[in-house]
C-alpha cells in the first residue's frame, strides 16, 4: 500500500463558521507527521473531522483511508478500520469502569471483524500489560472513566487506550498540552513503543516539547484552516525562534 | 396486573412508628402504564423511610409518580431516589413532596428525581416540593431532566462501541443507583427495548 491517508481540498465548517479552508496531506504507512499551528489554526477540527465528530460538517474535498473513502464511515467504523484519537479533552463517563469501557471497546471491533470475544482473563492480562506501559496502577482499571483523573492521568489513559486497542493511525491532539516533563515522557516513551513500520500517527501540537521525544517524518504548519508550509525537523526549530507569523 | 413488569409493595398509606424502618423499592418497565401513588407518614421518634424507584417507558406510556413524604416527629429521616428514562411519546410526571411538622425537629430528608428523555416527543414533569414547618432540619431535593450526554456517546464510539451499545453503557450508568441486585440483565433488556 502506498498511501494510508490522502486527505485532497478539505473544507469543514462547525454551524456556520468555515475552519478547514481546503486541507491537503498524505501520509504513508509507518510515518508519523506533525501538524503545527498557532490556537484557531483548525488543528482540533482536523482531529475532529478524521474521527467523524458529528458537529462537525465537511463542505467539500475527500479523505481516503486505505483507499477508502473515510467520511462515509461511522466514529465505530472508523476505530474498526484501525483509527485512533486521543482526546486533547478527554471525557468523563460516571458509572463505567476503564474495565467495563475498554472491554466493550475490544469486543466491538472483534464482532465487526467477525471474530470471537475475549476470554475475560486473557482481556484482563493485556490491559494489565498496557496499562504498565504508561506507568498506570492497577487499581485504575476499576476506576470510572476519567472522572476525578488528573491531567496527565487523563492522558495517559488515552495512550493507554491507543496501546490496548492497536491502532494503524493515531492522531494525537494537543497530548502534550498541561503535561509536566515526567508525564511527557511516559507518554513519549508509550508513543514511541507503538511506532513500527505498519504504522502512522499524526501529532497535533502548538509548540515542540513532545516533538522533542517523538521525532516527526514530516511537519505541516497549519495556519487559518491551510497548511502553509511543510517539511522536515528543521520547521520546529523555525518555529521556535520565530513563532508562526513567518509563514 | 397480570404483566410481570412490575415489583412493589402496594402503593398507598403506610405509616412508620417510632424506631422502625420501612424500605420500599418500585421498578416500571416498559409495556404498561402506571399511576403510584405512595403516601408515608413518619409518625414516631426515629423512624425511616426509604425510597428507590425506576422506571424506563416509550410508546404512548405514561408514569406518574405522585409521593408525600409526612415527618410528624422528631429525628426521622427519609430518602428518596427516582431515576427513569422516557423514550417514544411518553409522558413522565412526578410529584413529590416533603412535609416537615412543626414538632419534626432533627429532620433528615433527602429526595431526588433525575430523567432522561431519548425523543422530542417524550415529556417529563418533575415537581419536588418541600413545606417545612420545623427549624432544626436537614433537606434537600434535586431534580434533572436532560439527554444522553453527547460528548460521552461520540468519546465511547470513537472506540470503536457502537451507537446502540454506547448508549446502553450510559443509560445503564445513568440507573445503577436504582437497580435492583440481582435485575441488572432484565433492566438492561428493557433499556434495549426503548
Amino acid at each position: 500500500m502506498d498511501k494510508l491517508l490522502e486527505i485532497h481540498d478539505l473544507h469543514a465548517k462547525i454551524g456556520d463558521k468555515e475552519i478547514l479552508k481546503g486541507i491537503d496531506l498524505e501520509i504513508k504507512p509507518g510515518e508519523v507527521h506533525a501538524v503545527m499551528g498557532p490556537n484557531g489554526a483548525g488543528k482540533s477540527t482536523l482531529s475532529a473531522v478524521l474521527t467523524g465528530r458529528p458537529d462537525y460538517e465537511v463542505t467539500e474535498g475527500s479523505i481516503l483511508y486505505k483507499g477508502q473513502d473515510l467520511l462515509a464511515m461511522s466514529p465505530e467504523e472508523r476505530a474498526w478500520a484501525g483509527l485512533f484519537l486521543s482526546f486533547q479533552y478527554p471525557i468523563e463517563i460516571p458509572g463505567v469502569t476503564i474495565t467495563a469501557f475498554m472491554k466493550a471497546a475490544v469486543n466491538a471491533k472483534l464482532k465487526a471483524q467477525g471474530k470471537a470475544e475475549m476470554k475475560t482473563g486473557d482481556f484482563l492480562k493485556l490491559m494489565k500489560e498496557k496499562m504498565a506501559l504508561v506507568q498506570m496502577k492497577p487499581e485504575f482499571a476499576k476506576r470510572e472513566v476519567n472522572v476525578g483523573f488528573s491531567g496527565g492521568e487523563k492522558k495517559r489513559n488515552e495512550i493507554f487506550q491507543m496501546a490496548l486497542l492497536d491502532p494503524v493511525l493515531s492522531i494525537l491532539d494537543e497530548t502534550d498540552s498541561g503535561l509536566d516533563v515526567d508525564a511527557l515522557k511516559i507518554v513519549a516513551d508509550g508513543v514511541n513503543t507503538l511506532r513500527s513500520p505498519e504504522k502512522s500517527a499524526i501529532i497535533i501540537t502548538h509548540y515542540h516539547k513532545l516533538l522533542e521525544y517523538v521525532q516527526p517524518d514530516v511537519v505541516h504548519v497549519l495556519k487559518a484552516g491551510r497548511i502553509v508550509k511543510t517539511g522536515g525537523r528543521e520547521l520546529i526549530d523555525a518555529i521556535e525562534s520565530q513563532g508562526f507569523d513567518q509563514f | 396486573m397480570g404483566h410481570g413488569h412490575y415489583i412493589a409493595p402496594p402503593a398507598g398509606q403506610y405509616r412508620v412508628k417510632a424506631g422502625e424502618k420501612l424500605e420500599l423499592q418500585f421498578v416500571v418497565l416498559p409495556g404498561e402504564s402506571r399511576d403510584i401513588e405512595l403516601g408515608i407518614d413518619l409518625t414516631g421518634p426515629g423512624a425511616e423511610a426509604h425510597i428507590k424507584a425506576l422506571y424506563l417507558c416509550k410508546a404512548d406510556e405514561k408514569v406518574h409518580f405522585h409521593i408525600v413524604m409526612h415527618h410528624r416527629a422528631p429525628g426521622c429521616k427519609s430518602t428518596q431516589l427516582i431515576n427513569g428514562i422516557a423514550g417514544g411519546q411518553a409522558q413522565v410526571h412526578f410529584d413529590g413532596t416533603i412535609v416537615v411538622a412543626p414538632d419534626a425537629q432533627q429532620t433528615e430528608a433527602y429526595q431526588e428525581n433525575h430523567n432522561i428523555v431519548l425523543t422530542e416527543e417524550a415529556k417529563v414533569v418533575t415537581k419536588p416540593q418541600l413545606e417545612i414547618y420545623a427549624d432544626d432540619v436537614k433537606c434537600s431535593h434535586g431534580a434533572t431532566v436532560g439527554q444522553l450526554n453527547a460528548d460521552e456517546l461520540f468519546y465511547m464510539r470513537s472506540r470503536g462501541i457502537p451507537e446502540a451499545e454506547a448508549r446502553t453503557l450510559q443509560m445503564l450508568s445513568f440507573l445503577s443507583p436504582v437497580i435492583p441486585e440481582g435485575r441488572e440483565e432484565e433492566i438492561e433488556a428493557a433499556i434495549r427495548s426503548l
